[in-house]
């Protein structure tokens, strides 16, 4: 993607500013009244790797202190007795949640329709729904079951927004270079039509047990962050639509929104930034992704491998 | 201009005997869910009202209660009761129709879930395991397919297409074969 001229230089001077955070964990400079968050996918498996992303996030929140924590579904694996939300879900994530981090949880193929109950997830017993943070609107979905009705109610929703950034969540990928599921391409005709017509900007989903970056496709930039318990390793198969991905270890996203600007940051289980950069809000221009760019060394930051 | 204006009345009166049609042809069906949902909240009044909580033990009895009274109340049960032969034939139809068209394929690589599911033999009356994947359902299907209430959800498990109780995980009834 080009991107103008004058744009690049003001890009650079960002990234020039930020180089010294970098080196440190995480590289996210918090702001006054920004928008925090950070988001996880295909979680709940109940085994070490995931208790092992929970610990990276408890310590990232201790340099950036995000306020809550989106879900992009696959929340608990295998059964839902009261026995696996402890140890897929409240111990894990005990140190956050015992610290006052509301979870905003989506429902993935894994997980049971009844978890939309379950008070932490913040679903209030809606299998779909949407809420607001600062100048952020956030419209969760149900893309097992994408019924007409739920389509219906996103388009009104997003048509009566006022946010300034429309994001949405959901479990299964619009795009994704995942050799394994791959991009959900039905969903795609469903949604992407009212995400370009009503103005989304970022959308977050997982199922593939990796990270990837697409470049902006219709203007709208695709995470898939399906690797913070589970993980195919090597499952990524770079396409056209990838920008970076990762499919190497566990992982989890820092993000951070001021004004017009949202900063990302991709966190691997042993704390190296796997990718990172920045998206500009703009209803004019096409978005840019502008990935900030390190040496392979600089503390325990490094190159990503796959980018 | 004439003639598009009968042209216009012609479309509407024939797209409005196609719904009686269709709706006449559903009835049986219609009817089937209605009992089925009427006797869902009936029972529901005798276990305790499911609120957002943070104890997932009271979801788990609640679910459970629940299924269990409906399981009995619906003893006898079988395939077909909901799903008769003729509602069959006309899910059929519409199922084969949006297979042969463009988006077929489409529609075949969203409902084959590449995560490995146990073999189920499918029983009404019987619960869909919580600790398996929901394969995810067609939206060009379900946007074809008789409107259901939220109390229950179409669901594609193998190659039947499936009635299912979303507050309990019940199967309710299913038509084998139903995906060409």
């Amino acid at each position: 993607m080009q991107i103008p001229r004058r744009h690049f230089i003001s890009y650079m001077a960002l990234a020039a500013m930020r180089l010294p955070l970098y080196g440190q964990e995480p590289i996210l400079p918090p702001k006054p009244a920004s928008v925090r968050f950070a988001v996880i996918g295909d979680m709940g498996t109940g085994e070490l790797p995931q208790y092992e992303i929970a610990e990276k996030m408890n310590t990232s929140r201790e340099a950036f202190h995000f306020d809550f924590v989106i879900t992009v579904g696959d929340n608990i694996y295998g059964g839902q007795t009261p026995d696996d939300y402890r140890k897929k879900f409240e111990l894990p994530y005990k140190g956050l949640l015992d610290a006052g981090v509301p979870f905003y949880g989506s429902l993935g193929n894994h997980d049971s329709p009844t978890e939309r109950f379950y008070k932490p997830f913040n679903m209030n017993g809606q299998q779909y729904y949407t809420y607001k943070k600062g100048n952020v609107q956030f419209f969760v979905l149900d893309s097992n079951y994408m019924k007409p009705e739920q389509l219906s109610w996103l388009g009104k929703e997003l048509h009566n927004s006022a946010a300034d950034w429309k994001i949405c969540y959901f479990h299964h990928p619009l795009y994704s270079s995942g050799s394994f599921h791959g991009a959900s391409t039905e969903l795609r005709l469903s949604l992407e039509p009212l995400f370009v017509k009503y103005g989304v900007q970022v959308v977050f989903a997982g199922h593939e047990h990796l990270y990837e970056r697409t470049k902006p496709q219709n203007g709208i930039t695709y995470f898939t962050e399906g690797a913070a318990g589970e993980l195919r390793k090597g499952d990524l198969k770079k396409t056209d639509v990838t920008a970076a991905g990762y499919d190497q270890d566990r992982s989890f996203m820092l993000i951070e929104i001021l004004g017009d600007e949202l900063i990302f940051q991709t966190i691997s289980r042993t704390g190296k930034t796997v990718d990172s950069g920045a998206i500009e809000r703009s209803a004019k221009i096409s978005r840019a992704v502008i990935p900030l760019r390190f040496p392979t060394t600089v503390g325990r930051c490094e190159q990503p491998a796959l980018v | 201009m004439r003639l598009l204006y009968w042209l216009s009345i012609l479309t509407i009166a024939a797209s409005a005997f196609a719904g009686e049609l269709q709706s006449k042809e559903f009835k049986p069906f219609a009817d089937g869910v209605r009992k089925y949902v009427e006797l869902q909240k009936y029972l529901e009044g005798s276990v305790s009202a499911q609120k957002s909580t943070n104890a997932s033990e009271q979801i788990a009895d609640r679910q459970q209660q629940l299924t269990g009274l409906l399981a009995n109340a619906r003893r006898g049960a079988h395939q077909g009761e909901i799903f008769t032969d003729e509602v069959a034939e006309q899910f059929h139809k519409i199922i084969r129709k949006a297979f042969k068209e463009p988006g077929g394929r489409a529609i075949r690589k969203t409902i084959e879930e590449r995560d490995p599911v146990k073999h189920i033999v499918l029983k009404v009356n019987e619960v869909y395991p919580d600790n398996q994947p929901r394969t995810t359902m067609s939206p060009t299907l379900l946007n074809r397919l008789p409107v259901l209430p939220q109390e229950l959800a179409y669901r594609i498990i193998g190659r039947a297409l499936v009635l299912q109780d979303t507050k309990t995980n019940l199967i309710v009834d299913f038509i084998p074969n139903a995906i060409p």
